[in-house]
């Protein structure tokens, strides 16, 4: 345990910066979107559909005519939204449940773990359909579907680190104090718990984004016509072949997106938890 | 044989080079036997893997010579090691694949660097496992690793280093990790290896006691310098280096009694990477003095009268021609008439001890044991950990708890803070029994202190954080009369107001153990447990928490129950002694009676093993046991008599043995009768 416990000070590894730079340029975009679209991104010109990219549409125009990169620009924030919101449900959910277990061996242990075995035994996008399926969709729809689909696994790694961290002598000495459960857990386990959670929370958003993409592709995300990044690409579909700028703008933002995402965390678990390097997920 | 010139080696660091050894020089003649002394960081463990040439990239090597027989070890190092030069480390857990049988282990140097075939290297493998004097060899060769209890690993280890018959055998630490009657069996078998191969030895260790016993010649480091060298019992006995002598002054001794207090060297190591071109224990030596600043050389010293360092002969006729000594300080033999200073004021009278404080009775704690952790050797479902254990500590007294590793030590401290809970007894705190789930009152008023330093602070919590929690927790102070305390247990501890902001990571071992003590403290305990609290430290930081956990006691009348494997320590700092075994206490009574005869015969063989300075002749009244702990034992009957050299027959192993008292205070668990048991020799002085 003693790695991960010891003090953060190393130098920021360079994936780590690039990584940053990348999400923070995506980041900047979503959030100057609206302003610095060139069209309105909802806006119908049915005298410019099917426009290949030119000087005055850089990434063309889709069957109605309307700007791909202003509604590529206008859907970043969707992507975002579903990554980190559904990965802070996750995390607010798990972490408690994996803390709690760990804590309270026994009974509670059981119902907890075997609750979680039972949802990481469906697959992923069944289950966010499952959840979707009996709602209405929508975007707080799906970041919350997704965010439940990864809680099982938040709480399997809160409670492997906090099963650890429950045996150091630290602890056993708040235990001699007398300590209650949510001093142990909150003030003795938690803050040393951070360092591997932080770690998967970053990768975890690269597959939350993904999954949300894929749910909008199936229909059960943001409905049209909104500009949902994984929806554009469903929507591109039947002219992949006479327009195939439609699909791959939007897929090539999210393509970035991951991979910066991606880097960003294999940076952390590199700056924060050295032990992993260079350990394939 | 070996022979290494002014060997200097640096490590790169982000901070700059780490000049890690200076100008090293040794030799060692063929068959002989040099110990290598030193505290931790002094670059004990570096010399050896510059030895072998195992050293990382990072690290850069010059020396003037470094020759082993008639090759040049930087070239050659590749080709000897394994071959002609044979490796233990300490941790033999971490020596032995766990996935491949023991047998193979051994056998795989005979097949590598003689070419042996598989078959013929695996025969040879057994007789070697044979050799090391492990019982049914056949069976431990078949068998993995885990199936072997530490003792038996370490044989495996020692067997697999003596493969190919090496000439030198590089020995780090390699008793360090086992417990003292085992460490014996295997001082044992490397003297009896000494005596029947010739092999020449080169022992790594922090303990003197161990060195004095298999070597004839010793060197002492101190941050990467020799600072003395010479004939192990003329050095020991009449050390001249300051630091030497520092470091014999602080060391607790089972047969010195806990009279006087210890001397601790004041401050720590300094900082390698601008190393001192003067004396560079300048900084903590007592005696410095103009002249000190100046760089030093290794010159031999005027030898002090032989007289002095007088052992009883050499029973095993280890003994060659003594070496010179030689000494790293310009003023040695000027100051060889003077004491090492005291510290401090001489320590106030001891006020009485009081009442009782804590009494237990019949606690009881089993383990279930885990499925893939079951023990081939004791297929039992469950473990007693503590059997029926009962004591009473009074106010301001320390009784001190020994036994192997597995005795049940930890638990029954940790039954008796009700930090575990307890299958069966009861505790009672000035008569008030103590509930399974005490309230913050008994929290309060009892505390532990673990062995960990590292692991006992919270990592993420500065000093003052660690210590105001227990403050406001009891409700002893708040606000400004908090932060008044902190600094109050900081001062009670000797660290400075300035530690208040430190986190764990920027303190040293000794000052990390001293903040748990004043967390342990803060609440103003009647009773603290103190679980192995030194054992990780060394021997100068040791003796300065020892001498504070004594002041504490005084001033605070605060009771201890001390937990160590260490009987040196323990006879330091205890009144009373209760000797553990298997989850029982076998003999219990005041320290100076526990530590004489009459024994229990698992004490007087806990004890004649305790390798003790200077005291060489010992080793013929020796009282060895059998296998270890772990061993199993009769259902029934007394829990020590499968192991006990003198159990009288098969009434040991039907009836529990009666308790008898053997003096005020003093009881013994055993069969055999009182006057018998008086016969026996004292295990720590010398034989008559």
């Amino acid at each position: 345990m003693s790695a991960a416990l010891s003090a953060p000070g190393r130098r920021l590894p360079r994936s780590l910066l690039l990584g940053l730079v990348v999400l923070g340029l995506v980041l900047l975009l979503a959030a100057l979107g609206p302003f610095l679209a060139p069209y309105d991104p909802d806006a119908f010109n049915m005298r410019a559909r099917l426009r290949p990219p030119s000087a005055a549409h850089w990434f063309g125009t889709d069957e109605f005519g309307r700007d791909v990169f202003s509604r590529v620009l206008a859907g970043a924030h969707h992507s975002l939204l579903m990554g980190f919101g559904a990965t802070a449900i996750s995390l607010a959910i798990g972490v408690p449940l994996g803390l709690i277990a760990a804590f309270r061996r026994g009974l509670v242990e059981e119902a907890i773990m075997r609750g979680v075995d039972l949802l990481i035994s469906l697959p992923p996008v069944l289950l966010g359909l499952l959840i979707l399926a009996v709602t209405e969709p929508g975007l707080g729809k799906t970041i919350l579907a997704v965010g439940l689909v990864y809680v099982p696994i938040m709480t399997r790694i809160a409670r492997a680190v906090a099963l650890d961290l429950l045996a150091e002598e630290f602890v056993e000495a708040a235990r001699a104090r007398g300590e209650g459960a949510f001093h142990i857990l909150a003030r003795e386990i938690l803050p040393n718990a951070w360092p591997p959670l932080i770690v998967e929370t970053a990768l975890r958003v690269t597959f939350a984004i993904l999954l949300g993409s894929a749910l909008s592709f199936l229909g059960l995300g943001p409905q049209p016509p909104a500009s949902e990044w994984g929806l554009m690409i469903a929507e591109s579909r039947p002219f992949i072949s006479e327009a195939p700028w439609i699909g791959l703008a939007p897929g090539l933002c999210l393509c970035l997106l991951l991979i910066a995402v991606n880097v960003v965390g294999e940076g952390l678990r590199d700056l924060l938890d050295p032990r992993l390097k260079g350990r394939g997920h | 044989m070996l022979e290494v010139a002014g060997l200097s080696l640096a490590y790169a660091t982000r901070r700059g080079a780490v000049q890690a050894l200076q100008g090293v020089s040794l030799a060692i003649p063929r068959g002989g036997a040099m110990g290598l002394v030193g505290e931790s960081g002094s670059g004990k463990s570096s010399l050896v893997l510059a030895l072998l040439g195992l050293l990382g990239k990072g690290a850069s090597l010059s020396a003037e010579r470094m020759r082993f027989a008639e090759d040049d070890l930087r070239a050659a190092a590749a080709r000897l090691r394994g071959a002609r030069i044979g490796t233990v480390f300490q941790d033999p857990a971490g020596a032995l694949n766990p996935a491949l049988r023991v047998g193979l282990q051994v056998a795989e140097p005979l097949m590598q660097h003689r070419g042996l075939a598989p078959r013929a290297a695996l025969a040879r493998a057994v007789e070697l496992l044979g050799e090391m004097g492990l019982p049914r060899p056949a069976e431990v060769a078949d068998a993995y690793p885990h199936q072997l209890s530490g003792g038996m690993k370490q044989r495996a280890v020692i067997a697999t280093a003596l493969a190919c018959e090496p000439e030198l055998l590089l020995l780090d630490e390699p008793t360090t990790a086992l417990d003292v009657t085992v460490e014996a069996q295997i001082l044992d078998l490397l003297e009896r290896l000494r005596r029947e191969r010739g092999v020449a030895m080169l022992l790594v260790s922090h303990n003197l006691g161990i060195v004095d016993r298999l070597c004839e010649e010793v060197t002492v480091l101190y941050a990467g310098r020799v600072v003395e060298q010479g004939p192990v019992q003329a050095l020991l006995s009449a050390p001249l280096h300051p630091y030497t002598r520092g470091l014999l002054a602080a060391l607790p001794r089972a047969d010195r009694g806990g009279m006087q207090r210890l001397r601790p060297i004041p401050g720590s190591l300094p900082d390698l990477t601008r190393p001192d071109p003067g004396c560079h224990f300048r900084p903590r030596c007592p005696f410095a003095a103009p002249g000190c600043e100046a760089p030093q050389a290794l010159r031999p010293a005027a030898a002090p009268e032989p007289g002095r360092g007088e052992r009883g002969g050499d029973p095993a006729g280890l003994v060659r021609a003594a070496g010179v000594r030689r000494v790293l300080c310009h003023r040695a033999e000027a100051l060889a008439g003077t004491p090492w200073p005291a510290e401090e004021a001489p320590p106030a009278a001891r006020p009485p001890i009081g009442g009782t404080l804590l009494e237990a009775e019949g606690l009881a704690k089993r383990f279930r044991l885990g499925g893939g952790v079951l023990r081939l050797l004791a297929p039992r479902a469950e473990v007693r950990a503590v059997d029926g254990v009962s004591l009473a500590l009074r106010r301001g007294e320390v009784l001190g708890l020994v036994g192997e590793s597995g005795s049940g030590k930890s638990t029954l401290g940790r039954l008796l803070l009700r930090l575990l809970p307890a299958d069966a007894g009861a505790i009672r705190l000035e008569g008030a029994p103590v509930p399974a789930e005490p309230g913050p009152g008994f929290r309060r008023r009892a505390q532990i202190v673990f062995q960990n330093p590292d692991g006992s602070l919270n990592p993420r919590q500065t000093v003052e954080q660690a210590l105001l929690r227990p403050l406001l927790r009891f409700g002893i102070a708040s606000g400004a009369a908090a932060e008044r305390e902190v600094d109050r247990l900081l001062e009670l501890v000797r660290l400075g107001p300035a530690y208040r902001a430190r986190y764990p990571h920027q303190m040293s071992g000794g000052e990390k153990q001293r903040v748990a003590i004043a967390r342990a403290l803060a609440s103003r305990p009647d009773l603290l447990v103190c679980d192995e609290a030194v054992s990780a430290l060394d021997v100068s930081v040791q003796a300065a928490v020892l001498n504070l956990l004594e002041e504490l006691r005084d001033r605070l009348g605060v009771g201890y129950l001390f937990i160590s494997h260490d009987i040196g320590v323990v006879a330091h700092i205890a009144d009373r002694i209760a000797v553990m075994y298997r989850g029982g206490v076998v003999e219990e009574g005041p320290v100076e009676a526990v530590l004489a005869p009459p024994y229990h015969p698992y004490t007087q063989a806990l004890l004649s093993a305790v390798p003790l300075l200077g005291r060489r002749e010992r080793a013929g009244a020796r009282l060895r046991l059998a296998g270890d702990v772990s061993t199993p034992a009769p259902a029934r009957g007394c829990r020590f008599a499968h192991r006990c050299p003198a159990r009288l027959g098969p009434v040991c192993e039907e009836q529990a043995p009666p308790p008898r008292l053997a003096g005020p205070g003093h009881v013994i668990a055993c069969h055999r009768p009182l006057e018998e048991l008086a016969r026996a020799p004292h295990a720590l002085l010398a034989a008559e």
